[in-house]
């Protein structure tokens, strides 16, 4: 076996580092200033994270990844309103949020399709809590309902569908409120590998056909890797932002790339920074003692 | 070939026969519906028709000499075989009869006679009602305790499950009332409302009411909370989380809440028609008991079941073309 000697993670093609320029010249959707979460008061206090600062581009796509307890969910409930910072400020569109709203969309790892009401309706609810006409709605959800491949499931009840489509409607449901940012906090976790692949590539597809930004939390290094411009990436002990890496994978993005020198490099790094640190597993202590020869002899 | 296919085939039908929480149909399932009814009918008719199966009486035949022996007349085994042994001894002819049942176990067909004839007899004395409008009074007096107790408990319960300080400032007191059993408010009932149906309704709705806020509440708790974080980042604002979300979230397991407390409904009515003027279903069984007539009580008892099974699987029945997302039409498709 030979290694093959990894380029630098941060060294970028001149056709990416152009599309980072591009980016950066776009403005700015979202800003986190200084966030701090912390459970607890006075000597028992615990940080999960603090000093997280970042700005997110239009049509900007951000994974967060990070060791678990490393508050990335945490995280992204903050920024949608559904939980409270100890400190720090969220900005949309430069003015700060403090509760959920339609203008931030989120896709939980749970199903949260909402069980008494078919896909349509479904996709429906968000425009009708905003007012919209039931036939204008409709028309509407129709449209996104189309999008994600869903046309011939409209009327089904979310029972009746797989886990992937069901993502996928959800994914439609917050779309369908045209948000500024698209939260989504590990959406595939509850997927098998292979409709996880194909929910990755779909959502690419979405992404590029829409005018959203997408902040998209993960445990998944090539996941991460794979859909992201940028990646947040958290730590433990002590919580916080480790590394905002710009990613060096040229789009558009292929499964052939996940043996490329820039993902390997990538994937390395992030490895290094979620795992890195982490005291040896118990596993490796466990004891050597063998409990049988059966089929030694095969080997 | 065949043999060993067959073999493996009877371990695996008898696996799914005793398979734990299994939720697979097994052939012939419609049949233990009907068994579950029937078997308590074979052992019930065995009682009755099977002369060596209990049958602690003796029904006289033919007295003989016995001088308090009257044909027709139900004695003790024993006391009829200590008779016939002193005629016997006497060497008088011995008296007859057959093994009885105690009077109040009538054999079905006497209980099937008297469902016919309990609905066709006019009632003993002037004033007495038909079965049928005893029941009418008790379905009546049933329907409005039902519906007053349900009409506050329902809201007052979602809105117990939804906000935490109305939970605070209810279910204590609720939790304290519920203690008190609705029987011991009878005496007040009348007191207050009367001798005729609004004390037995009140009883009724006192008896469900503390239940039922309690019930819903809980029920209301269970709804998952990521069903409101994913409306809240659609946009709903409060009233519509309430109308829009809570409620049709919890709509179908509400809805098995109230079939469950209807029969709990069922069981305060013969407790609250006993209250002040005795009247409705119950006051027919007591009389027809007074009189010795237990195949009509047994008709009545009975027909309660009926009436409170029919609502119930009628119930059922909407329950599934109301909640039709809680039909199972196909297994999910592949993503």
């Amino acid at each position: 076996m030979t290694t093959v000697a990894l380029p630098d993670y941060r060294q970028q093609s001149p056709e990416v580092a152009a599309r980072f320029q591009r980016i950066r010249e776009r403005p700015v959707i979202l800003q986190v200033r200084d966030l701090e979460k912390a459970y607890g008061a006075g000597p028992s206090r615990h940080v999960v994270f603090d000093h997280v600062t970042l700005d997110i581009h239009r049509r900007e796509f951000i994974t967060v990844i990070g060791p678990s307890g490393c508050g990335k969910s945490t995280f992204v409930r903050i920024v949608a309103g559904l939980d409270e910072a100890t400190s720090g400020q969220i900005l949309l569109d430069n003015h700060p949020v403090s509760e959920p709203g339609p203008d931030r969309g989120m896709v939980f790892q749970g199903y949260t399709l909402f069980p008494w009401l078919t896909v349509k309706r479904n996709v429906m609810f968000g425009l009708e809590m905003r007012g919209r006409a039931r036939s204008t709605a409709e028309t509407e959800a129709r449209q996104w309902i189309d999008m994600v491949g869903l046309a011939k499931f409209e009327n089904s009840y979310p029972h009746e569908l797989s886990g992937g489509m069901k993502q996928r409607v959800a994914i439609a449901r917050a779309l369908a409120n045209e948000p500024r940012i698209l939260l989504m906090d590990e959406p595939f976790g509850a997927l098998d590998a292979q409709t996880r692949w194909k929910m990755q590539k779909y959502l690419l597809q979405i992404w590029k056909k829409v005018d959203v930004t997408i902040l998209f939390i993960t445990h998944d290094l090539d996941e991460a890797i794979f859909l992201s411009d940028r990646i947040l990436v958290l730590g433990t002990n002590p919580g916080g932002v480790r590394e905002i890496i710009e990613n060096p994978v040229p789009r558009p993005r292929t499964l052939e790339q996940f043996l490329s020198p820039e993902f390997l490099a990538l994937k390395a790094r992030l490895d290094h920074l979620i795992h890195g640190d982490e005291p040896p597993d118990e596993e490796d202590k466990l004891p050597l003692g063998r409990m049988t020869t059966a089929g030694d002899d095969a080997e | 070939m065949a043999e060993p296919a067959a073999a493996a085939a009877a371990p695996t039908r008898r696996r799914v026969w005793l398979k734990p929480f299994s939720d697979q149909s097994v052939p012939g399932q419609a049949l233990f519906v009907w068994l579950s009814f029937l078997l308590p009918l074979v052992v019930w008719a065995a009682v009755s028709y099977v002369p060596f199966l209990w049958h602690p009486l003796v029904k006289i035949q033919d007295p003989a000499s016995v001088s308090y022996f009257r044909p027709d007349t139900l004695v003790e085994r024993s006391v009829f075989r200590a008779e016939n042994a002193k005629l016997a001894a006497a060497g008088k002819p011995l008296a007859t009869g057959t093994p009885a049942n105690p009077v109040f176990l009538p054999a079905p067909h006497e209980v099937a006679q008297a469902f016919h004839k309990s609905f066709t007899t006019p009632p003993r004395r002037k004033g007495e009602k038909w079965l049928h409008e005893s029941l009418w009074q008790s379905i009546q007096v049933i329907f409005w305790g039902f519906t007053i107790s349900s009409l506050i408990g329902v809201p007052l319960g979602i809105l117990c499950g939804t906000f935490q300080p109305i939970a605070k400032l209810t279910e204590p007191f609720v939790d304290f009332t519920r203690y008190m059993p609705a029987p011991a408010f009878g005496a007040l009932a009348v007191a207050v409302l009367g001798i005729y149906d609004p004390p037995k309704i009140a009883i009724i709705f006192l008896g469900t009411f503390f239940q039922q806020v309690l019930v819903i509440a809980n029920t209301t708790r269970k709804l998952d909370p990521a069903l409101i974080e994913a409306a809240q980042t659609l946009g709903a604002r409060r009233p519509q989380l309430l109308f829009r979300v809570i409620v049709p979230g919890c709509a179908f397991d509400l809805y098995n809440d109230m079939r469950i407390l209807l029969g709990w409904a069922w069981t305060y009515l013969i407790v609250a028609e006993y209250i002040g003027a005795s009247s409705g279903i119950t006051f027919f069984i007591n009389q027809q008991a007074k009189y010795r007539i237990y195949d009509n009580v047994f008709a009545a008892i009975i027909i309660i079941g009926i009436l409170g099974f029919t609502t119930d699987r009628f119930l059922a029945w909407l329950g599934v073309h109301l909640f039709p997302w809680k039909r199972r039409r196909s297994s999910a498709p592949a993503t």
